[in-house]
C-alpha cells in the first residue's frame, strides 16, 4: 500500500491537484477571484505543475535528468507564486489597520531577510544526500523554500494573534492550509535532505507530505466555498461601571 | 542529522504554535461574553507620577548610587506592571472596536474603527515600552520614559468613552459636562 506506484500514490499525487483546478474554476463562478487573485493563480499553477511531474514520472520514456531538470523548474516557480501569495495575505490582513500597516511591513521584511540569512546557513550547512548534484540540490531548495515559507507563516499568525486582529474567513483558510503544509514539509524534506535517511522510510515521507498537501486542499475549499455561520453580531457593549472609572480617571487628568 | 534534528523541532513547534493561535482564533469569534470584564483600571495619575523623570532626578540626588538603583528598580517593576495592564486594556479594547464594527449606524461604526486603531497603536506603544523598561532594569541609571504610554491610554480612553456612549446612550457621562 504504502510504495511508490501504489494505487494511494497515485490517488494522492492526483486528485488533490484535480481538486486544487476545481477550486480554482469554482473560485472563478462565483466570481470570489477580485478578493484573492494571487490565490487564484497559486491553484492553477501549483495543480499544473504538479500534475506535469506526474505525468513525467509515470512515462517511461521521460529520463531521470529530464524529471529533475522539470522538478526544479517547477519548484523555483511554486516558491516565487508562494511568497506572493503570502505577501498578498499580509496585505489583506494588515492593510485593514492603517495604525499597523508600515509596522506590519517592516517586521515582515525584518523577517524575511532574517529568514532567507537563516535558510543559506541551513542550506550550506546540508551534507549531499545523492551522488547527483541535481537531486541533492533538488532537496536542499525543498528544506530552504520550506523554511522561508514556514517562518514567514508563523510570524504572520503570531503578529496576529499578539495585535487580536480580526482575519477574514478566507485570508485565514489560505494562511492556515499553507502553515500546516509548510511546517509537515519543512520537517519531512529536512529529513530527506540531511543524508543518511534510510530509503525505505523515505517513502513513508513522502506519503506524509502527499497527505498532508490533500489536507490542506480540503481545508482551502471548506474556508473559501463554505460560507461562514452567520453568527449574531455579537457587539460588545461597554458598560457604565468602565466608563465610570474612565470617567474618573479623565477627570484627574482635566483637573491637573 | 543535527541540523536535521533541529530543523524538525523548530517545524514541530512552529505547527504547534499555528494550530493552537488557529483554534483560539476560532474561540474567540464565538465566545466574546466576558470580555469587558477582564479590563482593568489604571490609575493614570499614579502612573504619571512613576514615570516622572524629575521624580527619578530628585531621588537620584536624594539617595546614594546603590540605594537608588535598589529603588529605581521597583519603580521600573511598578511601571512594568502598569504598562502591561495598559497593553492588556488594549487587547481587550481591539475586540470590543473589532465587535462594534458590525454596526449598521456610521456614528458608533466611526467611533469603533478610532477605538481599534488607538488600542493597535497603545499595544505596539506598550510593547516597546515593555522592552525599554526591562532594557533599563538592567542598567538603572539609565534614562527611561514612558510618556507615549500614558498619552496613548489617554486618547484611547477618550475614543473608548465615544464609543460606549454611542452605545449606550442612556448612560449619563459625566465627562461631557466638564467639557
Amino acid at each position: 500500500m504504502l510504495q511508490a506506484h501504489s494505487l494511494l500514490w497515485h490517488y494522492l499525487w492526483v486528485a488533490p491537484n484535480v481538486l486544487l483546478l476545481v477550486l480554482a474554476g469554482l473560485i472563478w463562478r462565483r466570481k470570489l477571484r477580485k478578493q484573492f487573485p494571487v490565490f487564484l493563480f497559486f491553484a492553477v499553477a501549483l495543480a499544473i505543475e504538479q500534475l506535469t511531474i506526474y505525468v513525467v514520472d509515470v512515462i517511461p520514456s521521460v529520463g531521470p535528468f529530464l524529471f529533475w531538470r522539470i522538478a526544479w523548474i517547477g519548484l523555483l516557480v511554486e516558491a516565487l507564486i508562494k511568497f506572493a501569495l503570502i505577501g498578498e495575505i499580509f496585505v489583506r490582513v494588515f492593510g485593514l489597520y492603517p495604525s499597523l500597516a508600515k509596522l506590519g511591513k517592516f517586521l515582515i521584511n525584518g523577517v524575511g531577510v532574517a529568514l532567507v540569512l537563516l535558510a543559506t546557513m541551513a542550506a550550506a550547512y546540508t551534507p549531499k544526500d545523492n551522488t547527483f548534484w541535481i537531486v541533492s540540490g533538488a532537496h536542499i531548495l525543498e528544506q530552504t523554500i520550506y523554511l522561508i515559507e514556514c517562518g514567514l507563516l508563523l510570524a504572520l499568525f503570531v503578529l496576529v494573534g499578539y495585535f487580536k486582529l480580526r482575519w477574514s474567513r478566507s485570508a485565514f483558510g489560505i494562511a492556515l492550509g499553507l502553515g500546516i503544509s509548510a511546517c509537515v514539509h519543512l520537517a519531512t524534506w529536512a529529513l530527506m535532505a540531511n543524508g543518511n535517511f534510510p530509503a525505505h522510510y523515505r517513502i513513508f515521507l513522502i506519503f506524509l507530505n502527499m497527505a498532508t498537501y490533500h489536507v490542506c486542499v480540503l481545508i482551502w475549499f471548506y474556508y473559501l466555498l463554505v460560507p461562514e455561520r452567520s453568527t449574531a453580531a455579537s457587539a460588545v457593549l461597554v458598560p457604565a461601571h468602565n466608563l465610570e472609572v474612565w470617567n474618573r480617571e479623565l477627570e484627574r487628568l482635566i483637573q491637573l | 542529522m543535527n541540523l536535521a534534528i533541529i530543523l524538525v523541532v523548530a517545524a514541530t513547534v512552529a505547527l504547534g504554535i499555528i494550530l493552537r493561535l488557529a483554534v483560539t482564533r476560532n474561540l474567540q469569534a464565538r465566545d466574546n461574553s466576558g470580555l469587558v470584564a477582564t479590563i482593568r483600571p489604571i490609575d493614570v495619575e499614579a502612573f504619571r507620577n512613576l514615570i516622572n523623570p524629575a521624580e527619578d532626578d530628585y531621588l537620584r540626588q536624594r539617595l546614594p548610587p546603590p540605594r537608588f538603583r535598589v529603588v529605581r528598580r521597583e519603580r521600573l517593576r511598578a511601571m512594568a506592571a502598569y504598562v502591561q495592564v495598559a497593553a492588556n486594556n488594549a487587547a481587550v479594547l481591539v475586540r470590543i472596536g473589532q465587535a462594534a464594527l458590525a454596526s449598521a449606524d456610521p456614528r458608533v461604526l466611526g467611533a469603533a474603527q478610532q477605538v481599534v486603531n488607538e488600542a493597535l497603536l497603545l499595544r505596539r506603544n506598550t510593547t516597546v515600552a515593555l522592552a525599554r523598561i526591562y532594557l533599563a532594569l538592567a542598567w538603572p541609571n539609565s534614562g527611561f520614559a514612558a510618556v507615549r504610554v500614558v498619552d496613548r491610554y489617554e486618547q484611547l480612553s477618550g475614543a473608548a468613552m465615544l464609543l460606549g456612549r454611542l452605545q449606550n446612550p442612556t448612560v449619563p457621562v459625566r465627562l461631557s459636562a466638564l467639557l
